[in-house]
């Protein structure tokens, strides 16, 4: 039996002034699953954690979270989710370890369990030596640290992040990819990302959702997305340079070459499945043609997320 | 792995009373941030001393050097109602300055002190927090928009009540201090500082919040509330000093009276912006 949704959207819809900021999303996500929610600025997203946190309430369709309806148990949802938003919101004012305590006493812990628990989260994220300072001079990467330390500190069922790692260095976002991956993997967390960066949201998420201009456009594992935009699996062979005709010819000669693009280094090649790679590199070499070498690759988030950003362009156009 | 539940049942019941640790946590962060804030916390701390110790000593001086032919208190006491004006020129000429300036004149532009801090602090508190991008964080976790629209009142509301009650008790000490050679018993509190301090402060303190939360809204910034507030409030103080001062002097069933009508005004306005706290609203606007 399918475990039943952690999250479901049913057409939801939200306006701004007369603006459609979500127009009937339709969604489910299971328990457990790291959901990357793409798409550019204004595409939906942080419209849509807003709304399946009770924070804003649908104009029309239905959400549930945790079983609950988020417009109608926002505070017994919010009890059950963290949310990391775009920008930190730290109180200046205050110390790290101030902001996160008054967070943990607003979740309603005592003041015993709230130091403790930050304290937890400060060992987590390393950030012991600066949780006496007042986090105006903290950089980008310490304050999401300090923010996420914040999103974590009750241990919520579902964690909403918002671009987590916007402005981090590249080692900070490893991190924080790998600390997001393992909460999902190890610690059974369903996490909903919200994010531009695709090469994070490829690491570590399940399934990708792709918004633009308020509406759901593809959503599902990036292979089987990349089953309906391509046919066949993609291969980069490295010939040591640009193939002659002769050679692109047997190449796409072959059953189940599905298509050849020459490239500078050699031939990308669509083949219907494994077998079909293993003869084309047979011919090839029957052929005396050098092979320096060859990959089969599963077509990454990044590419197709592109070539549905492509294929919209193309209908908004036409 | 761990398994959770998604049975409605394990979730905490929808909290329907209030729910006050985490109203006071607020209020105790809000606090907290508050006094770190030399913006807020200057010109809330300059009206008060300026009015309740320095103009009192100035008075004192000035009562020092005051005789039959050289009496400030002449030049106030046409702004005073007959009968008080005969009550005070029955004292000797010191005394006429304390008793009028101290024990009167000074009470209704005391009531400058609570509108200003409770406005000062509302804005921190409403538009501050847009201005601090904080306001996305609160909306994020389980408070209820009543619990949180009520926090950041007593936010604003408590340090204005402290300021006032706190500069009140200065002023008691400098007046009395001032004044103890030149009159028998204690100038303050009499009747009329008692029910301005007690009554009608208290009110006007809340009349301040109600404009501000209003006002802040609309503010993105906390100082465009104090601008657009500024410019509802300023008026006010004018015109209840201007008007009010022969009125709240003397008849104490008056200034009972104009203090009831500041409640009512008060009470509606936090009312109204109780009614459009809202949640969505706030998440839509920021």
């Amino acid at each position: 039996m399918t475990p039943e949704p952690i999250i479901t959207a049913s057409g939801l819809t939200r306006s701004f002034d007369g603006r459609i900021a979500l127009d009937g999303l339709n969604l489910e996500v299971q328990q457990g699953e790291v959901l990357a929610l793409l798409g550019p600025n204004g595409a939906g997203k942080t419209t849509t954690v807003r709304l399946l946190n009770g924070v804003l309430a649908p104009d029309s369709g239905r959400a549930t979270v945790l079983g609950l309806d988020p417009a109608t148990h926002g505070d017994d949802v919010r009890r059950r989710t963290g949310v990391l938003t775009e920008n930190a919101g730290l109180d200046d004012r205050l110390t790290a370890r101030e902001n996160l305590e008054y967070t943990a006493r607003m979740r309603g812990y005592s003041k015993t369990e709230a130091r403790d628990r930050v304290n937890v989260q400060l060992d987590r994220f390393g950030m012991h030596d600066q949780a006496d300072q007042r986090t105006v001079g903290f950089s980008t990467g310490q304050r999401k640290r300090v923010a996420l330390a914040r999103a974590l500190l009750h241990d919520p069922d579902i964690l909403f992040l918002d671009e987590p790692t916007s402005g981090l260095d590249p080692s900070a976002t490893r991190d924080v990819t790998d600390l997001i991956g393992s909460l999902a993997r190890e610690h059974g967390r369903t996490v909903v990302l919200a994010t531009h960066f695709l090469g994070e949201a490829g690491r570590i998420a399940d399934r990708m959702a792709v918004l633009d201009h308020g509406r759901l456009r593809a959503s599902g594992r990036p292979e089987e997305l990349a089953a309906e935009l391509w046919d066949g699996i993609p291969a980069d062979i490295d010939l040591g340079g640009p193939p002659t005709t002769r050679v692109v010819d047997l190449v796409q000669s072959l059953h189940g070459v599905l298509h050849t693009v020459p490239r500078a280094a050699g031939l990308t090649v669509g083949v219907r499945d494994r077998a079909t790679m293993a003869g084309v590199l047979r011919q090839l070499a029957a052929h005396n043609i050098d092979v320096f070498g060859a990959n089969l690759r599963r077509a990454s988030m990044e590419d197709v997320y592109f070539a549905l950003e492509e294929s919209f362009t193309t209908e908004s156009v036409s | 792995m761990t398994t959770l539940s998604t049975s409605p049942a394990d979730v905490p019941a929808n909290r329907h009373g209030r729910d006050w640790p985490v109203i006071w946590a607020i209020v105790g962060r809000d606090l907290r941030a508050i006094r770190r804030s030399k913006a807020v916390v200057l010109p809330m701390m300059l009206v008060p001393i300026l009015l309740m110790v320095v103009l009192p000593l100035v008075i004192g001086y000035a009562a020092a050097q005051a005789s039959s032919q050289n009496n400030a208190a002449l030049g106030f006491l046409d702004a005073v109602p007959d009968a008080l004006a005969a009550e005070i020129l029955a004292q000797p000429p010191q005394e006429q300055l304390l008793r009028l300036v101290l024990g009167y004149l000074l009470a209704p532009l005391f009531m400058i002190v609570p509108l200003m801090v409770s406005a000062v602090i509302a804005a921190d508190a409403f538009a501050g927090e847009k201005e601090r991008r904080t306001m996305e964080t609160l909306l994020h976790l389980p408070i209820s928009d009543r619990d949180l629209f009520l926090a950041k009142l007593l936010t604003s509301y408590i340090p204005a009540l402290a300021v006032t009650w706190g500069g009140f008790a200065a002023f008691t000490v400098v007046a009395n201090a001032v004044s103890w050679q030149y009159v028998d018993g204690l100038i303050v509190p009499n009747q009329l500082w008692l029910v301005m301090v007690l009554w009608v402060a208290p009110a006007v303190a809340m009349v301040g919040l109600g404009v501000m939360v209003r006002v802040s809204a609309r503010a993105s910034t906390s100082q465009e509330a104090n601008q657009l507030g500024g410019a509802v409030i300023l008026p006010l103080i004018f015109l209840a000093v201007g008007q009010s001062t022969g009125l709240l002097l003397v008849d104490l069933e008056v200034s009972i009276g104009v203090g009831a009508l500041l409640w009512l005004l008060a009470l509606l306005l936090v009312w109204r912006g109780a009614s459009r706290f809202a949640r969505d609203r706030i998440a839509a606007s920021t």
